[in-house]
This record gives C-alpha cells, structure tokens and sequence, in this order.
C-alpha cells in the first residue's frame, strides 16, 4: 500500500537528537560547521532514519533495526591495538580523538578537529545524495580524525596503519586521505573495538587516488559483537591510477558498510575484493556504487560472503557507466554461503549502462556448499566438519590471495580462520 | 562490442514510425462520459448488467485507490496522469453485448482483418499451415467475439470474455477473481478493480488439455479512452492450456492509458503456458503519444507440480511497466520467465518478473534479452525469493541487453532473497557464461565468434517464438534474426 503518513519519532532517533543536544557545546567547529551539523539533525528529526521504503536502505530498514544508541561517554585509556602487519607504521584515534598522529617521512598527518575548527571542512561535510544517512549522521557528530596527504612519487617502504579504536559509547571520525601521483603503498584502515559495551561508531574516508598511483587499501572491521558501525569510504581515481581495495567484515552488530567510486580518470584500474563472515544475530549490509565517467576504465569486483546461525546479510552493487565512457571493462560478483537455516541472505547488483560500446557483467550466487565438493573430500576420509571447514576456508581465501603480499594474506587469513573457529 | 549492422538493421524496421496498426476504425460509439467518480463505476457496471456484489466490490475498490498513491520506482518518466480526463467506457454502438459472428458489425470484422486476426472459423480452417487458435477480440470496451465457444464446449473448457463470466459462472469468478492480485495490491491495481470493462474468461476442468490454443487480442480504437482489461485463467488438476494475447492501438498524438490485471491459478499438476505480444502504439520519434502500459500480471502456482511460463515480445508502448511474475505456493511447482523487451525512439521499458519461492523444492528460471535503440531506456526489475520453508528453492537468471546506438540506456536491478541454506541461486548478466562447450563446438566448424554467440542465444529465442501461433509469429520473428552479440547485462 502507498499510504503515507508522518511517523513518531523512535527512541533511537529521539537518542541521537537528545545526545546531538547534550554535547553540541564540544563539537568542533566554526559557523559554517555548526550550522551544517544543526540542519542534519534536522533532518534526522523531520524524516527520521530510513526505512524499507527508502530504495538506498531497501534491505537495512534503519528505523527498525536501530533500537538504541549509546550516549556519548569519556574518553578511556586505550593502548593500541598488535599491528596487522609487523613493522606497519601506525597512526591512531582513540574514541574519536586523534591519539598519535606522528608522521612518517613523505606523510602529512593532521588532526582533522583543526579543519572542522577553521571552517575548511565544511565543503567536505556536503551529503552524497538525500539519503546519504552516514554522511548526516558523521557530519553531524564528528569530532575528529586524521587528514593524510602522500606526497607524489613516494614508495613507502612499510605498511601505513591506521587504527580507529574505542572503548563503548559513540565515536564519529573522518580520514581525507590525498595520494599524491605515481604514489606506492599499502595501506589498512582498521575499526576495532577494546571492550564489551555497546558502541555507535561512524567513520568516513575520502580517498583521492592520484594520477599514476599504485596502492592497496584494505578495510578491517573488526567491532564488537554489540556494536553498530556506519562506514563509508568514498574514492576517486585519477588517471592511470591502480587501486586494489580490500574490505573485510568480520564483526559488529549491525553494520553498514558503504564503498563509493568514481573512476574519473582515463585508464584507471580497480580491483576491488570483499569477504564478509556474517555470524550471531548480525545485520550487515555492504553497499557498493561505482561510477564509470571518464573512457577506458577497468574494474573487477568480487564478494564473498559467509552467513552463519541467525546473521542477515546484504550485497548491493550498483555500476554506473556514463554515455561517455566507451571501452569500460566492469565486472562484478557477489558469491554467498548460506550456512544455516535461520540465517538470509539478499542481493541486488544493479547495472546502469548508457554506453554501447563496453563488457559489463555481474553475477550472483546464494547457495549451500557445493555436494560434490563436499563428497570429494570425504571419499578422501576428510569428516564431513573438517570438510566443510576446509570448503569454506578455501572460499574466503581464494581472495585473500589476490593481495599479492605474504605477510598481509596471512594475516588477514589467521584473523578469518580465528573467526571460523570461534563460531563452529 | 558495438552492434553489427545486421542487428542495427533488422532493430530499424521495427522502428516507431513504422507501426503498422495506426489506423482508427470509425464505427459508432456508445461512451460514459470522461471522468472517474462512483457513478462512472455504477454506469459500467449497469452496462455489462452485473449482479449488485460485484458493483460493491468495484466500488469498494474504486475507495480504495483514492487513498493510495501511483509508484515512483520504477525507472520511467512521464507527466502526471489526469484520471478525469480518459473515458473509462467506449463500445461500438451495435455491440450490444457478445455477439455470434454473423451479428457483429462488417466494420469492426474488417478491423480484425486488416490486423490479420482471422474471427471466421472457416477461415481459420482454410488456412493449411495454421494451427487451430481460438479468439477473444476485445475492442476498447468490449468483446466483439469469441471463436470456437462451441467446440471448446465439448472439452468442457470455458473460453468468454469475462463480463459473459461473471454472468454464466458467478460462483467461479466470485471464487477466483483477485485472489493472486489483491485489490490493493498496487495503485493500478486498484484502478483496474474499479473500472475495468472486459477481457477473457478461462477454465480447464480437472484433466482436460485445451484441444486449442486460446488467444485474446486487445484494440484500442476511440480517443480520449483508458482500457483495463481483466484476464482470469484457471487450471484444475492436471489441465494445460496455452493462452495467448495480442494488442494494437492507432497512431496519436495523446498518451492512452492501459492498466490491465491478469490472473493465473493453475492447481496441482495443472500447466499454464502465457504468451503475449505487445505492440501497443509507442510513440512516434520524438516521443509523442503512444500508450501508457501498466499492468499487473501475476500466476499462483496453487497445486503440487504445478507450473506456470511466461512468454513476451514487448516492441510497443510508450512506457511499459510490466511484472509478470509466479507464486510458487505448490510443492514440486515450476515458473519460467521468458522475455524479449525492444525498445525504440523514446520509449521506455521497465520490466521483469517475481519469482517468490514458497513451497518445497520449487524452481525457476529466468530469460530476459533487452535490446535497447534511439534513445529509449530499457530496465529489468526482477526478484527471486526463497521462503524459509522453501527448501530445495533452485533459480537460474540470465539478463542480457544490448545497446544500439549511444542515446540509449540498459539496466538491469535485480533483487535476490535468500532465506534458507538449501536454496540454491544463480544469477548472471554476462555474455560470457554462455555454454563455453557450445561456443567451442561451433567455432571449431568455422563460424566466427560473434555469429556463434548469437546463433546460441537466438536458438533459445526461437525455440521460445516458435510456440506463439502464428499470426503472432509475423512480428516476433522479426526478433528472431537479432543477434545479441556483444551483450552487456
């Protein structure tokens, strides 16, 4: 039915407005600032989270999920976590605070509460599109995180760290992130929670590839098993720029994780992979949109996902060729394992196409581990448990080895068996 | 990969200015008045001389779409419609209900005629290659005639069009009727409910397979005028019927709207094969009138092993918004979703189908090839479910669109939902899952890639066109020939 009505407001909502209120006086920024903030919860107010009826958020239904949000507590003693990678160097925020920020050499890093106070980060706080909910709800909250700017040609020797870490209640940041050209490195954005409570945490990125670069980024969300995260990351590719982006789900309550592209440079190459291991009563939606806009651009994507016991899963992807970009090469596919009977799974890889003259595909799978896999080992005296193990270990890992760095793989496979493990 | 010329060519003779059926027949006319209101719905309701449950109902229909509001969704774009400004009834004066043929005017027979419908069972018969159809003409309001009532009689098949229905068979309309689309179920819907005026009636008793193909073919001649067509087709246990429809309405210049409901209930072991072409008036070059096609059309999958396939050619109207979807409720039972969507000039295409998995070891299949030329827009919208209990759930789903031509759009939004382990999804918009053995087999007897990936998938297409009869045949095998090499999804 198209019935409309206005609804009341939920205890969430009136949450996040009371909590908005509480702590307007130590948010950051200058006039321009606090009046973006301001009309944001505005509109949090007047149209509420969104629901099913909102096609962006069609499978997350915000209103209903979102039951509480914790108030925004003190800052707590927060050591940093292990390196993913020995010898990374590491760049942290600590309950959305900047907590060290030392540079390295060729890497500027600033604290992003100094453009918020001056008023330079205004431009930045603009929405994605009426619906952009993690943009209203970080811009409205946000109070610091970590400016980083690559200077060009730089190789970086050892892996740049970035640690979001916090200790329960809400934490808000953002990390504009400028690579300069011809740009080499890896980089890994990790969101780890250090304790037990619940926690709202949203966290924005904003990476700006530069002409000729060459880098991996990887996204570990690594929350906690009551918390909510609301993640974006926003790129732009230039010229001849490659990026391989590796996103990993493996935590946290209820998440929506969204990855914005814009190939706007000719002959950029993405690559970009993603495991999601949904387990317990988990929510997670993973919302991809690629826009191809300039010529001669290649991207490949592919997503696997695990969904164990009572978990819900989400895969929306959406390529975008524009009628100019001729000679686009995009593929994508979203491969599931439904491992329970009490867990879903849904998908919509959506294709936009107004260029003629280009291969796009996408490809879509839900189902169980495949019965011959599975005969195959056991007739090779594998017990059916260990078999499925293995079968599924060798689903996730099959894209981890694309990274193309031992150590990294590694680490990212110990981290996903570890899951595995802990949950049968 | 562009578009070889052969494509462009045979996509340019089924280009908008070369519709065929533009004209207009002037005959008489007996017309409400324009407008939608209560006493519009009780005057349409006097006219096909209905029992007073079904004008309640229509009324409480009609109440019903005044608190609803039209879909947004969908990816076309069109000015709002004025519902007060179509005639919601218009039928030829000397129709003055179903008719045998010698009655109905030679006129609206030369119509038919010039459509290629054959209405004289002689004829019919005549014609050495022609296979047996049946056929339902509706014109505007009303059907003209049904053929070979009497011989489908004997098979104890029920073949008229619906307002006959409801008085012949109330207790099977009345059982049936808005049971896989609820009243509400849509905003045209709805609207339908209230205001529609004929279509066809069938039912297959228990074990009976149609001796016939059944076929309605829908005209839209009058100006100004809206037609909403009801179809209702029931299928007892272990019946068959393939069932056809076909339209065409006159060039011009103001949109006219077309909100039809269908309903099919096939139960266990019953099969209903369902094929349409759409060649509604689709606007001339730059977008000008043509008919605005928004239906609702739904199976229900009732029975065990029951199965229900959809067939479409759509080339024709301004916009479509078309579902045709399957409700797999028996266990065992089977929907496929067959669909070959061209679009021209500026028209725009939103369609798909459902497939909602509710019973166990349910499956279905999914084939939708869009070609989209000039500067129309062509969308797939479709959705697969598996229900928690559904197990052993199986889809298979293939998209595939070409572009002709660098003003036009292809899009492809499907949604897949997948609530239980056993259910086992598959979907792909690429070229390249193409059977590789097939691809291989042909290129190694020489024939070049491209024209092997077409001849592959055109083999699938023409086994699909060559089950519509023939008179359909004319338009769809125009397709036939379109290659769809190069696709993208």
């Amino acid at each position: 039915m198209n019935m409309q009505s206005k609804k009341p407001i939920t205890a969430a909502e009136q949450l996040l407005v009371d909590s908005f209120v509480h702590n307007l006086g130590n948010l950051p920024g200058d006039g321009a600032v606090l009046t973006i903030r301001d009309s944001y919860i505005e509109d949090i107010k007047q149209r509420g989270l969104p629901t099913r009826r909102v096609e962006a958020w069609h499978y997350t239904d915000l209103r209903n999920l979102l039951k509480t949000v914790p108030s925004i507590g003190k800052s707590a003693d927060i050591e940093p976590a292990e390196r993913l990678i020995a010898g990374a160097n590491v760049i942290s925020v600590v309950d959305g605070h900047a907590a060290n920020i030392a540079a390295t050499g060729g890497v500027t890093a600033t604290a992003y509460r100094e453009d918020l106070s001056d008023g330079s980060a205004a431009a930045r706080m603009a929405l994605r599109n009426s619906d952009d909910l993690v943009g209203r709800i970080n811009g409205a909250f946000v109070t610091d995180g970590v400016k980083l700017q690559v200077e060009d040609d730089l190789v970086l020797d050892n892996p740049l760290e970035i640690q979001v870490l916090h200790g329960g209640g809400q934490a808000h940041t953002r990390f504009p992130v400028t690579i300069g050209k011809g740009v080499k490195g890896l980089f890994v954005e990790r969101h780890i929670s250090c304790c037990e409570e619940d926690a709202l945490v949203s966290s924005i990125t904003d990476l700006d590839v530069g002409d000729g670069a060459d880098i991996v980024w990887v996204i570990n969300q690594e929350q906690g098993l009551s918390d909510t995260h609301l993640g974006q990351i926003n790129i732009k590719l230039g010229a001849d720029a490659k990026l391989l982006l590796f996103v990993a789900n493996a935590g946290g309550k209820l998440v929506r994780q969204e990855i914005h592209i814009v190939a706007s440079g000719e002959g950029s190459e993405l690559t970009l992979r993603g495991v999601n291991l949904l387990g317990g009563e988990s929510h997670t939606d993973v919302t991809m949109t690629l826009e191809h806009i300039v010529p001669n651009c290649v991207s490949g994507q592919i997503f696997r996902n695990v969904v164990l016991d009572r978990a819900k899963g989400v895969f929306q992807g959406q390529i975008k060729v524009a009628q100019i970009a001729q000679k686009t090469d995009a593929k994508m596919a979203c491969n599931t394992l439904l491992l329970s009977d009490f867990c879903d799974f849904s998908a919509k890889p959506e294709l936009e196409i107004f260029a003629d003259d280009v291969q796009c595909g996408h490809g879509a799978t839900v189902t169980d581990i495949d019965k011959n896999q599975l005969f195959y080992l056991k007739a090779r005296g594998i017990g059916e448990k260990r078999a499925r193990s293995l079968l599924v270990k060798a689903f996730i890992v099959e894209v981890v080895e694309e990274l193309d760095n031992e150590v990294l793989i590694e680490a990212l496979e110990k981290q996903f068996e570890t899951w595995l493990n802990n949950h049968g | 990969m562009p578009a070889v010329q052969e494509t462009i060519d045979q996509v340019r003779q089924i280009d908008v200015d070369q519709y065929k059926y533009g004209f207009e027949t002037h005959v008489e006319m007996d017309k409400a008045p324009k407008g939608l209101n209560e006493d519009i719905i009780r005057f349409i309701s006097a006219k096909k001389n209905e029992p007073e449950w079904m004008l309640e109902w229509r009324i409480d229909a009609y109440r019903r779409w005044l608190t609803m509001e039209a879909p947004d969704w969908a990816r076309v774009d069109y000015p709002e419609i004025d519902f007060n400004d179509i005639v919601y009834y218009a039928a030829p004066k000397s129709q003055t209900g179903p008719m045998t043929l010698d009655e109905v005017d030679p006129e609206l027979l030369a119509t038919y005629a010039k459509l290629g419908i054959p209405l004289r069972e002689q004829e019919i018969l005549a014609g050495v290659q022609q296979s047996k159809v049946a056929v339902d003409a509706v014109f505007d309001s009303v059907s003209v005639v049904t053929t070979f009532k009497a011989e489908l009689a004997k098979a104890g098949v029920i073949f008229m069009a619906i307002s006959e229905a409801i008085q012949e068979y109330p207790e099977l309309v009345r059982k049936y009727l808005a049971t896989v689309v609820p009243v509400s179920d849509n905003y045209y819907s709805a609207l339908n409910c209230a205001v529609f005026t004929d279509g066809s009636f069938v039912y297959i008793p228990k074990g009976v397979r149609c001796p016939m193909e059944l076929s309605t073919y829908f005209r839209i001649n009058e100006k100004d005028t809206g037609q909403f067509e009801r179809t209702l087709i029931i299928c007892e246990e272990g019946g068959y019927v393939s069932y056809l429809e076909g339209c065409t309405a006159p060039q011009r210049d103001e949109n006219q709207l077309h909100a039809a409901v269908v309903e099919l209930i096939a139960l266990d072991d019953a099969e209903i094969k369902y094929s349409t072409v759409q060649n509604w008036y689709p606007g001339d070059k730059d977008g000008k009138g043509g008919i605005y096609n928004f239906v609702t059309k739904r199976g229900d999958c009732r029975g065990d092993n029951s199965k229900i396939s959809w067939t479409q050619v759509e080339t024709g109207s301004a916009i479509t918004w078309k579902y045709p979807s399957c409700i797999l409720r028996g266990d065992n039972s089977r929907g496929e979703f067959y669909s070959i969507a061209v679009s021209n000039g500026r028209q725009q295409i939103d369609s798909g189908t459902k497939m909602i998995h509710l019973g166990k070891n349910t499956s279905s299949r999914i084939i939708s090839k869009g070609i989209s030329a000039g500067h129309s827009n062509n969308t797939y919208r479709g959705q697969v479910s598996a229900h928690r209990r559904a197990t052993g759930a199986r889809n298979f789903t293939q998209c595939d669109s070409l572009l002709i031509g660098n003003n036009c759009g292809a899009h492809t939004v499907p949604y897949i939902e997948a609530k239980n382990s056993t259910a086992q999804f598959e979907h792909e918009a690429t070229t390249s899952k193409i059977s590789e053995d097939h691809l291989f087999y042909c290129m190694q007897r020489g024939i070049p890639e491209e024209e092997a990936i077409a001849l592959i998938v055109n083999g699938f297409v023409k086994e699909v066109i060559q089950e519509l009869p023939m008179e359909f045949a004319v338009e769809a095998q125009k397709l036939i020939g379109i290659s769809l090499e190069g696709s993208v999804g």
